[in-house]
């Protein structure tokens, strides 16, 4: 493997839109870093496109934004992109965050068995996050999502900056915890219903593989 | 362990834990937030509630993860962790 990264950005609906959007801030490290980037955008973001790419591309980051399931992550319009069975090969020995919902329940765990010296870091609880639709044309200024968002992007920028794994989940895990500590500061009237979507995500996150892994 | 699995599907549908997340879901969920669990994009606090009252999958999901959060706070486990991250 080499360094750089894969990255989806499906954009069908709103989910998958302010995850492409916040992804935005991903590649702009990424970018800084000097690192190279890949990234598959609205209709690239296929299985056809993902395989050519991944079987091309032997870079060491792979970052899947989507929706998903246990076995499965989709790219645009739910197709599935990575399924158990099928191929999921194609993450073996890499580093893969997948912002798709519990995915490390199942499809996680089996590419860590083929090939442990890769990691997975995903989600073993469904993926939960609270918008505000008075942004939902402009998901970047929407205070609420990012709470939820700058966490989870901390997972792929401290891989970009040279942490291992577990130090990304580290990051991640404790962005999770500021943000909870913040909201129930000020005692808004969301601020319970936020911090249990964000102590969901606390709890889901896991690394599952090589801890030690870097870029 | 299929009879954990089924005491834990009955405290998910029970009456009583329905009744305690929509009245959680009504005081804390403001009209101008939109919830995603998973592959369910944008529920209003209006559908949370319909999908509760309702038992359905994602009824049960929204239910579990009250549950989990009130199970956490109970026994310290949030208070520790927040602590953790000051």
């Amino acid at each position: 493997m080499k360094k750089g990264m894969i990255i989806t950005m499906p954009r069908y609906d709103d989910v998958t839109e302010y995850f492409s959007q916040f992804s935005k801030e991903v590649i702009k490290e990424a970018e800084k870093e000097l690192l190279p980037v890949k990234a598959l955008v609205d209709k690239e973001a296929t299985k056809s496109s993902f395989e050519k790419v991944a079987n091309s591309l032997q870079y060491s980051l792979v970052v899947m934004n989507g929706h998903g399931n246990s076995k499965e992550i989709f790219g645009q319009d739910k197709e599935a992109i990575i399924s158990e069975g099928v191929n999921e090969q194609l993450l073996v020995g890499r580093i893969t965050y997948a912002r798709a919902c519990e995915a490390a329940a199942s499809l996680g765990k089996l590419i860590i068995s083929i090939n442990n010296e890769g990691c997975f870091i995903g989600y073993e609880l469904p993926f939960q996050f609270y918008a505000d639709i008075t942004w939902a044309g402009n998901p970047m200024k929407d205070n609420t999502a990012k709470l939820f968002l700058e966490p989870s992007n901390a997972v792929p920028i401290s891989l970009i900056k040279g942490k291992t794994a577990a130090e990304a989940n580290e990051n991640s895990k404790r962005a999770i915890l500021k943000n909870m500590n913040k909201i129930l500061r000020n005692a808004d009237k969301d601020s319970l219903a936020v911090a249990e979507a964000l102590w969901n995500n606390y709890e889901g996150q896991v690394v599952i593989g090589n801890g030690e892994a870097l870029l | 362990m299929k009879n954990k699995i089924n005491s834990e599907r009955e405290i998910e549908t029970s009456e009583e834990a329905k009744k305690l997340v929509i009245a959680r879901i009504d005081a804390q969920v403001p009209s101008n937030l939109r919830l995603s669990i998973g592959s369910f994009g944008g529920m209003s606090k209006e559908e949370m509630i319909e999908h509760v009252e309702k038992g359905d999958e994602m009824g049960r999901q929204i239910i579990k993860s009250h549950l989990r959060f009130l199970h956490a706070q109970s026994t310290g486990k949030i208070t520790r962790a927040l602590i953790s991250a000051e």
